[in-house]
């Protein structure tokens, strides 16, 4: 029932999600001292066209944490000037025993023509403005961590959804379970075509953030809104959550980012300070982050283990 | 060539024929239709109630040649235009270098003669060099034979230089085909803003891209009149300026391409770069709407816009793969198979969208079998019935989106000038057995 490769959550259906959660909070309890062997002897390649920090290290740790052998290959478009595509790079990884290559890419569809062609499963570490479907199942662990009942949950997602990875991978997840999703964003990051069917959506972040059970911010590229807008302030007076804004939410209202942050933008200091300081409980980008590594370590050993069992 | 040809079904409604007709042939042109037996000492070919065309005209073909021979050459574009049943076609001037000049247009017919296939008019550009600054010497690409004026594969954006580029095309009575696409709305995108597109990620192109410049070219046409036509319309907010604008007639005319009319951004599935063309594939609604203005006269024209690219150009990813399907093997199985055979145009529509309009728009030669007229024609076979092969395509470019389909109504005998060009599939010259079919056929007196 795994699936052999994990390229979109549209890979997955919900027992396959809820046995990743299972596994996951397996990993996490029994994290302190223990000594995980799934992957020994497997070698995990990492290979990232994309700068990524926290996705190429949770994936290196969850790795690593299984006993795993990572091979951090660091495309320098060297191998691309010599003229090798990515296909012959990704079949000569197989030839020198990869057991599986966690991706990351800026253009979509290139490793999905790949799966077909390989013997090792490929696992998207963020792919273009595709999916990023770690991110989601990461995102709904530390929701369900949180005591979250998914089903009837309203998730509020603002920010630049058009070249959203995670926003696509949560069109997805989320409403596999039950949760209700409302984008919001400017009318040049949120084009009606891209809502999902039965999705709302709106272009007045005020107007919606009242009824949100959780808020996911999603990171803002200067370079995309500087086209947009005059300055950042312009968009973050719009659409980012400041402490005026910290006011309109519900009592409970969870606030998640896929980071890293842009401070001053989607989100403002002083917003950031008083959630730190006088509501830990709803701001969740720490447990995020922590839980990453849990929820990759549970997609590897199952990913990697389910290809074997094939 | 003399011949007779019989028991073939006739429909040429700019002669006001369509029935069992008797064509007799003689030195290339076409000497009598008749209705009753004809008694000729001629070589003999009956067709067994097949059906015959005037030959068919693809205004809209990218041959590729000077410049990008891996792609498409004059003598496999023209192998390919016979084999569908295009016995005439212009070809699009993005060559390299572009045909902005008199020395590549009398390449191209050099390189036409010796291929001795297919009638090819070069279109010349709007611009010199296509880059949208200045415009072409048209007088001199006129004199030299061009047909029309086109910067297609790019649009011109600067829309003081389209104004001159319509008053000088005035002036010289041919026509401007506009290639409609704002670049600064347009951007970068790759496939149509639908949600399939969205889907998966990739940037889009709205239909206001192409209707922003619609509606600029037919303001500026109401002005100037002329002859101006729309290349591959896509959309249904073009089709609604196209209305508007007939209501208060202004001229112009306008074509539909068959990948248009037959497919929607649903293609884009999986990224398949086969699907990736610009005007990108769009929604059911747009299509039903493109249907609509054909069935009506709105659109007046098919046209392919064949633009074969190397399996290599292809193999990129969906970004960096360039714009693109051929079609001049499949455009005439796919409307017989998806228009005709399902009673949404007649033959009489059929003949005039693919041979009498493109004859008319380009003033050459065509759109009918009327005694006197040169003999290109097509005869189809209604009965055959056979996938898509891209493989067997005679062009070099293989990136077709309908690889697979099953059509019924394929072309089985295309003549130009009086000369079989090709008959059941071999084209001649291409063909090693070619000579041997046509003998068979011969001697056999019938197909």
């Amino acid at each position: 029932m795994f699936p052999g490769n994990l390229l979109s959550i549209e890979d997955l259906s919900v027992p396959a999600m809820d046995e990743i959660f299972e596994r996951a909070a397996y990993y996490k309890a029994k994290d302190r001292g223990a000594n995980f062997t799934a992957l020994k002897g497997k070698n995990i390649v990492l290979s990232f066209w994309e700068p990524s920090t926290r996705t190429r290290v949770s994936f290196e740790l969850a790795a690593r944490k299984l006993g795993g052998n990572v091979i951090d290959l660091r495309p320098d478009q060297n191998s691309e000037k010599k003229g090798e595509s990515l296909e012959d790079t990704v079949r000569t990884l197989g030839s020198l025993g990869a057991n599986a290559l966690v991706y990351r890419h800026k253009v979509p569809g290139l490793f999905g023509k790949i799966a077909g062609l390989v013997d090792f499963p490929l696992i998207n570490g963020g792919e273009g403005c595709y999916q990023h479907p770690t991110q989601a199942l990461l995102d709904i662990f530390t929701l369900k961590e949180a005591g979250v009942v998914l089903s009837g949950l309203e998730v509020v997602m603002a920010g630049d959804i058009l070249h959203s990875r995670v926003a696509r991978s949560h069109f997805l997840a989320l409403p596999a379970y039950g949760a209700r999703m409302t984008l919001v964003g400017p009318p040049a990051f949120l084009p009606p075509e891209l809502v999902p069917p039965g999705m709302g959506y709106s272009y007045s972040l005020d107007d919606v953030l009242p009824r949100g059970d959780v808020l996911y911010l999603l990171r803002v590229q200067t370079e995309r809104h500087r086209r947009l807008f005059s300055s950042s302030a312009e968009y973050a007076a719009m659409y980012g959550l400041n402490e005026k804004r910290l006011a309109a939410l519900k009592e409970k209202t969870f606030v998640m980012h896929p980071g890293p942050v842009n401070l001053g933008v989607e989100l403002s200091r002083g917003a950031l300070h008083v959630l730190e300081k006088v509501y830990p409980e709803k701001i969740l980008i720490q447990k995020q982050v922590q839980n990453g590594v849990y929820v990759r370590m549970a997609v590897l050993d199952l990913v990697i283990s389910g290809r074997m069992m094939a | 060539m003399e011949l007779l040809l019989k028991g073939g079904i006739l429909y040429d409604p700019a002669a006001g024929w369509a029935g069992p007709a008797e064509i007799l042939i003689r030195e290339n042109k076409v000497e009598a239709v008749s209705g009753s037996p004809l008694t000729v000492d001629v070589p003999v070919v009956n067709l067994q109630g097949k059906v015959v065309l005037p030959g068919l005209i693809d205004m809209h073909v990218h041959l590729r040649e000077p410049g990008e021979e891996g792609k498409e050459t004059i003598a496999s574009g023209c192998a390919a235009a016979v084999a569908g049943g295009f016995t005439s076609l212009a070809c699009m001037a993005n060559t390299s270098p572009p045909a902005d000049n008199k020395t590549v247009i009398s390449y191209i017919q050099e390189r036409v003669r010796k291929t001795g296939l297919a009638r090819v008019y070069p279109l010349g550009t709007i611009s010199k060099g296509l880059q949208g600054q200045e415009l072409s010497n048209m007088w001199e690409l006129a004199s030299e034979g061009v047909k029309g004026f086109s910067d297609d594969g790019r649009p011109v954006m600067d829309s003081g230089l389209m104004l001159k580029a319509m008053q000088y095309a005035l002036s010289l009575g041919l026509p401007i085909i506009s290639h409609c696409e704002d670049l600064t709305i347009a951007e970068d995108g790759v496939v149509h803003a639908g949600p399939a597109g969205y889907r998966l990620g990739l940037p889009a192109i709205r239909p206001a891209a192409e209707a922003a410049m619609v509606a600029r070219d037919l303001l500026l046409q109401e002005e100037v009149g002329g002859k101006l036509h729309f290349a591959h319309i896509s959309s249904k907010k073009s089709v609604a300026l196209l209305k508007w604008a007939a209501k208060r007639d202004v001229p112009f005319t306008a074509e539909v391409t068959p990948h248009h009319l037959f497919l929607t951004e649903e293609a884009v599935e999986h990224f398949s770069t086969d699907a990736k063309m610009n005007p990108p594939l769009r929604e059911e609604a747009d299509q039903k709407a493109l249907l609509e203005a054909l069935q009506e006269g709105l659109i007046g024209v098919i046209a392919t816009d064949h633009a074969p690219h190397t399996r290599q150009d292809k193999e990129k990813d969906f970004l960096a793969a360039p714009f693109g399907v051929v079609g001049l093997e499949t455009a005439l199985p796919l409307v017989i198979t998806l228009l005709l055979s399902k009673g949404l145009i007649s033959w009489e529509q059929l003949v005039e969208f693919f041979s009498i309009a493109p004859s008319r728009i380009l003033n050459i030669p065509g759109g009918t079998l009327a005694p006197g007229s040169a003999a290109d024609l097509v005869v189809i076979d209604l009965q055959e019935e056979r996938r898509v092969e891209k493989d067997n395509f005679y062009s070099r470019g293989r990136n077709t989106p309908f690889q697979g389909w099953t059509l019924k109504g394929f072309p089985v005998l295309t003549m130009v000038d009086g000369d079989i060009k090709m008959l059941s599939g071999r084209v001649k010259g291409f063909s090693p057995d070619f000579a041997d079919i046509l003998d068979a056929a011969m001697e056999k007196g019938y197909i």
